[in-house]
Parts: C-alpha cells; sequence; structure tokens
C-alpha cells in the first residue's frame, strides 16, 4: 500500500498557488521539501519558532551567572584593589558581562536549533527526493487510512492542475 | 513600498535553480588549474617560514623579537589587530546586510565569512605566541587554581580580549558552518563519488530541506546576526580598549572604539573585495558576483575611507585644541614630521585619500585599478596599527626611557607564515566547499528575474 504523495515542482509561484489551493480543500499537507527557505510557505503551513524567546532566556542566564561569577571572584572570594577602583567596579564588569550574554545566547541557541530539528554529525538524510536540495520544490501529503482511491485521485490532479511536473505515490 | 533599482540585476544570465548548483559546484567537481596549485604551493612556502619563525620563538624564547622594555608591543600586536580588523568584514558583510534586507550579500557572505574564521584565528595565535610561555596560555583563564583563591583581574582591557575573542570565533563558526549545511546536503545529493556523498553526509548533518527546518533555519541566522552584530562592534572596540585605556600620549584617547570599529571594516571589506575579484575571474563567476556587486562594495569603501579620513583628522584636531604638549609631541613631531613619518603618510594615503578614487564611475568599473586599491587600502591600515603602537610606545612620558623598534627576521617570518596559513586555508575552502550561498542565491533569483 503506498502511502505518500509527492508532487514536484519546478517553481516557488506554482508552488504557492498549489498550496493555497489544497489548503482551501482542507487536505492536511504533512510537510513542504523547497532548495531554499520561503516565507510564504511558513505561512500558509502555520510554522511557527519559539526559538527567539530560547534565546531570551539564554542570554539572561548568561548575564546572570557571569555578573554573578564576576561578583563572586572579585568581591567575595579574592577581594583586590586594582588601580584603585572598588572591588565592585561595575563599569569593568559591563564588557565582560555584555559578551558572555552574547556568548551564552549564541552557543545555546545553536545547541537547541541541532537538538529541535534532529540533526546531527552523521544523520542519514530521510529525503524523500533527491532534487529538493537541487531545483526541486515538494509537496508531500500523506494518505490517511479513511482516504478513498478518488480521494487520492482528486488529490494527484489537484497537484497536476496546479503546476506539477510530476507526482510520485510512494 | 517604493523599490529603487540601483543595484541592477543580481544574478546575470538568466540561471535556473539547478544551473546554479552546477555552476558553484563545479569547482569541487573538477580538479583546479595550475595557479591553484602554484599559490598552494608557494602558500606552503610561506607557512613553512612561519613554523621555522615560531620554532625560534618557542626554542629560543621572545629574545628572537625585536621587542625592548619600551617597545613591548611590536609586530605581532601589530599583526593581531590586523588580522582581527580582516575578520570583521566577513561578518560585517553577512550580518549588517541581513539585518538591512541587502539580498546583493547572497554572492559574497560565504566566501567573506571564511574569510573572517580564518583571519580571526590568524589572530587569535599572536597574544598567545607572544605571552612567550604558550604552554600555560591556560592562565588567562578564570579557574579554581593552587594559587589559593586568586582570579584573573577582571579590570583589565586585556581580559576582556580574552573573553571577546574566543566568543567571536566560535560565534563566527558557528555562522559559517550552520549557512552551509543546506549546500553541504546539495553537494552530498548530487555527488556520485561514495567518498565524497560518506564526507558530505556526515557533515550536512542530515538536512532535507523540510520547512520545519527551514523556519528554525531562518529563525537561528537572524538570532545569530542580531547578537553578532553587537558583537562586532564591541569586539573591536575591546580591541581598542587595550590601548585607550592606558595612559600613554596617542593612545589615550576617547574616539579609540569607533575608530578601530570603522578601520576593521575599512581593511575587512578591502580585503573581501581582493578575494572577490581573485574568485571571479578565477573561477568565472562573473554571472554571480557582478560589476554591480563590485561597484556596492567600492561605494562602501568611499564612505568608510571618508569615516577615517575624519577620525585621523579629529585625533589631530584634538590633539592641537587640548593644548597638551605630550599628545602634541606625539602627533606632532613623532608621527606627521618625526621618525615615523612614512608610516603615518603611507597610513593617511592609503587610508583616507586613494579609496576616494572610487567616487569614479570609470574607476570603479576597472577591475584591475580597484583590485590595486583594494590591496592599498589593507597595506595601509597595517601601517595604521604600525604607527599607534609603535610611535606611541618608542617615545612616551620619559625621554630616557626612549627606544627604537626594528623587527628581526622571526616577528616578520610570523607575519608571513599567518599570510601562508590565510591564503592556504582560503585555497581549499575555494576547492573543497561551495564558496558562493548556494541556496540564498536561489532565493533571490526570483526577485532578480523581476527586476530583469
Amino acid at each position: 500500500m503506498k502511502t505518500s504523495i509527492l508532487g514536484i515542482f519546478e517553481e516557488e509561484d506554482s508552488l504557492i498557488s498549489a498550496l493555497k489551493k489544497i489548503r482551501d480543500k482542507n487536505i492536511e499537507i504533512t510537510e513542504v521539501f523547497t532548495p531554499y527557505p520561503i516565507h510564504e510557505v511558513f505561512k500558509i503551513m502555520k510554522r511557527k519558532s519559539k526559538l527567539q524567546t530560547a534565546a531570551f532566556f539564554y542570554a539572561l542566564y548568561g548575564l546572570v551567572v557571569s555578573y554573578g561569577y564576576v561578583y563572586y571572584t572579585s568581591v567575595i572570594s579574592y577581594p583586590l584593589t586594582y588601580g584603585g577602583k572598588p572591588y565592585h567596579a561595575i563599569p569593568s564588569f559591563i564588557i565582560i558581562c555584555f559578551v558572555t550574554t552574547i556568548c551564552s545566547a549564541i552557543f545555546f541557541s545553536v545547541v537547541t536549533f541541532f537538538i529541535r530539528a534532529r540533526l546531527y554529525p552523521g544523520k542519514k538524510p530521510n529525503i524523500v527526493d533527491l532534487r529538493i536540495t537541487d531545483n526541486a520544490f515538494v509537496i508531500l501529503i500523506n494518505t490517511q487510512p479513511e482516504m478513498t482511491l478518488s480521494d487520492i485521485k482528486t488529490i494527484n490532479s489537484l497537484l497536476m492542475k496546479n503546476g506539477a511536473v510530476e507526482v510520485i505515490e510512494k | 513600498m517604493y523599490d529603487a533599482n540601483i543595484r541592477g540585476t543580481l544574478i546575470k544570465g538568466n540561471k535556473t535553480y539547478h544551473q546554479i548548483t552546477e555552476d558553484i559546484c563545479r569547482p569541487l567537481e573538477t580538479s583546479p588549474n595550475y595557479w591553484w596549485y602554484i599559490a598552494l604551493f608557494l602558500s606552503f612556502g610561506a607557512l613553512s617560514i612561519g613554523t621555522w619563525s615560531l620554532y625560534m620563538t618557542f626554542n629560543e624564547g621572545l629574545g628572537t623579537w625585536g621587542l625592548n622594555n619600551t617597545v613591548s608591543w611590536g609586530y605581532s600586536i601589530i599583526n593581531f589587530v590586523w588580522w582581527i580588523g580582516i575578520g570583521h568584514a566577513g561578518t560585517a558583510f553577512s550580518i549588517f546586510l541581513l539585518i538591512l534586507g541587502q539580498k546583493w550579500r547572497t554572492s559574497i557572505n560565504r566566501a567573506a565569512e571564511a574569510m573572517t574564521v580564518v583571519a580571526v584565528f590568524c589572530a587569535g595565535i599572536f597574544p598567545i605566541i607572544h605571552m612567550g610561555r604558550p604552554n600555560i596560555a591556560f592562565f588567562v583563564f578564570p579557574y579554581p587554581n593552587d594559587r589559593g583563591p586568586l582570579w584573573i583581574n577582571f579590570n583589565s582591557a586585556l581580559t576582556w580580549d580574552v573573553a571577546a575573542i574566543p566568543t567571536y570565533l566560535m560565534a563566527s563558526a558557528m555562522f559559517f558552518y550552520i549557512g552551509m549545511i543546506p549546500d553541504l546536503a546539495t553537494v552530498r545529493d548530487r555527488t556520485t563519488s561514495k567518498v565524497k556523498k560518506a564526507i558530505f553526509g556526515f557533515f550536512s548533518f542530515g538536512w532535507v530541506g523540510s520547512s520545519k527546518d527551514w523556519l528554525r533555519f531562518e529563525t537561528l541566522s537572524w538570532i545569530l546576526a542580531g547578537l553578532m552584530a553587537a558583537l562586532v562592534v564591541s569586539v573591536h572596540s575591546i580591541v581598542a580598549m587595550d590601548f585607550a585605556s592606558s595612559i600613554l600620549p596617542g593612545w589615550h584617547t576617547t574616539i579609540f572604539p569607533p575608530y578601530f570599529v570603522v578601520g576593521a571594516i575599512l581593511s575587512g571589506f578591502s580585503m573581501v573585495l581582493t578575494i572577490m575579484i581573485i574568485i571571479r575571474k578565477i573561477y568565472k563567476l562573473q554571472d554571480y558576483i557582478t560589476d554591480s556587486h563590485i561597484n556596492a562594495i567600492c561605494k562602501i569603501l568611499v564612505f568608510i575611507s571618508l569615516i577615517m579620513g575624519m577620525a585621523y583628522g579629529t585625533e589631530i584636531f584634538v590633539t592641537w585644541y587640548s593644548g597638551n604638549e605630550y599628545e602634541m609631541f606625539t602627533f606632532f613631531h613623532n608621527r606627521i614630521t618625526g621618525d615615523y613619518n612614512s608610516a603615518f603618510w603611507i597610513m593617511v594615503t592609503s587610508n583616507a585619500i586613494i579609496p576616494q578614487l572610487f567616487w569614479f564611475k570609470k574607476i570603479r568599473g576597472k577591475l584591475l585599478i580597484v583590485f590595486l586599491i583594494s590591496i592599498i587600502i589593507n597595506i595601509g591600515m597595517w601601517f595604521e596599527r604600525y604607527v599607534i603602537v609603535v610611535t606611541s610606545l618608542s617615545k612616551d612620558l620619559l625621554p630616557s626611557n626612549w627606544a627604537d623598534y626594528t623587527p628581526t627576521n622571526v616577528e616578520v617570518g610570523l607575519f608571513i607564515g599567518t599570510l601562508g596559513f590565510f591564503v592556504m586555508c582560503l585555497l581549499l575552502f575555494f576547492k573543497y566547499l561551495p564558496m558562493i550561498a548556494i541556496s540564498e542565491v536561489k532565493g533571490v533569483l526570483k526577485s532578480s528575474k523581476i527586476k530583469n
């Protein structure tokens, strides 16, 4: 039993118009694969990322930890006067804390990206069509058990009518 | 919104997506020209000179350098600042232009980022070897140790550098690599060689180009861009504070941080220009790196060069206006007319005067002249750091302290070594990695066609 339908497009515009029409017919689109990021696709697929919120908290974490650390070392653990400055020399601490805040936000955001996207070195790519990384825009629709043959045919013809150059059932 | 067509066509030749992949992957799939081997051979030669110098430095110590008690910072700090400056361009290019929504960056950002990573690495070598005992270089990091609870001095600008430079290296390397993952997947999916498929498969992290992945990828790019924009400015400001937080005449100025940041962008952009002209010519990528790209970089250089001229002028004016006799001596008798006047005038001519030639469209259109000017700017920027480091140190507040500085062969050898390393890494990058961001160029193809 074939479980998925791939609609292959060669142009961004035809992909977008096909996506809109399929969405209007209330057919569930499993995933869209493209050679480059397309904002319209994100909108249609209702994709949202919370990475920026996470990055804010990573930055906050970096700030608090680095300030706490610099405060602990310079004021509590070994107070030593440098150049007549107070132990708690806020202007000097700002720079270290600024840089470590950025460092923390960048490092943890990247780690989160890899974990959330489940990308890691040596991962076997589960790619539906090798042309995706070259010039193909692919709509993947997984067939549901309740779908009849005519439903599948409708999806096929819908894809073909809207500019797909090829429809593959897998 | 009014869309001013000032950039011209971004990608020439009415390309298809497949053609873009073919064109950019070609250098990876064909054997390089004879020039590539010659350049690699020369870079190995330079690297061997550097290795010999490094051996001399480690084996015999810093006595092999021309430093003395007065001029305690010489070639290595000049080179450190110069390389960091060059390392600013890649990030500045990718990030500022990404934030500003400039689509023309797509053909150039990859090579600029590669250049950044290598340049920052070259820069990082110098402070470590300057310590004289690189095996205990980790002392600069704060860690609980057996000297009691004694920590490093967080009030020192040199410690700020320790935080800033590794962060910058890490961030630029991550930005460069993550941006390249989709392109590595492209190479993985088109190669027929099993070995290449395995290698690119390993490094492309299983990328499949789904909308979920692309959204996260884009979001991460924006997060990194936003954070690194602040980082770029802060890193070179911190390098400037290594100088500005001292009390030496010529260093003790508030203008230093912005002046260094602008200088870094000037030298970095001119290095981008040099490399782009070479790539364009040798790999025949004129359709991607078009005349309008070169034109745009030249225009940016005119603008930055004007700021540099303004900074040079401001320094001199403030010196005169302050009436401080030590500052007056440093600027008027040491730099402008004294022992180091040739270095000073090379600096002013190369960084503030010669780039003004880019005002003329005819000059911007002549690649050879543009190429030469880009090299002149880089030489000028090296001299700027020479003027700053050596003139102020050699004649400080106490005349009995005064001493001259002449670099030794070992110091020059180290500089040549890093140049060799830089060229070697770039050559390997041209051969083994996609030198233009394939997916990003494809992303701007549609808007480029609309313009057509």
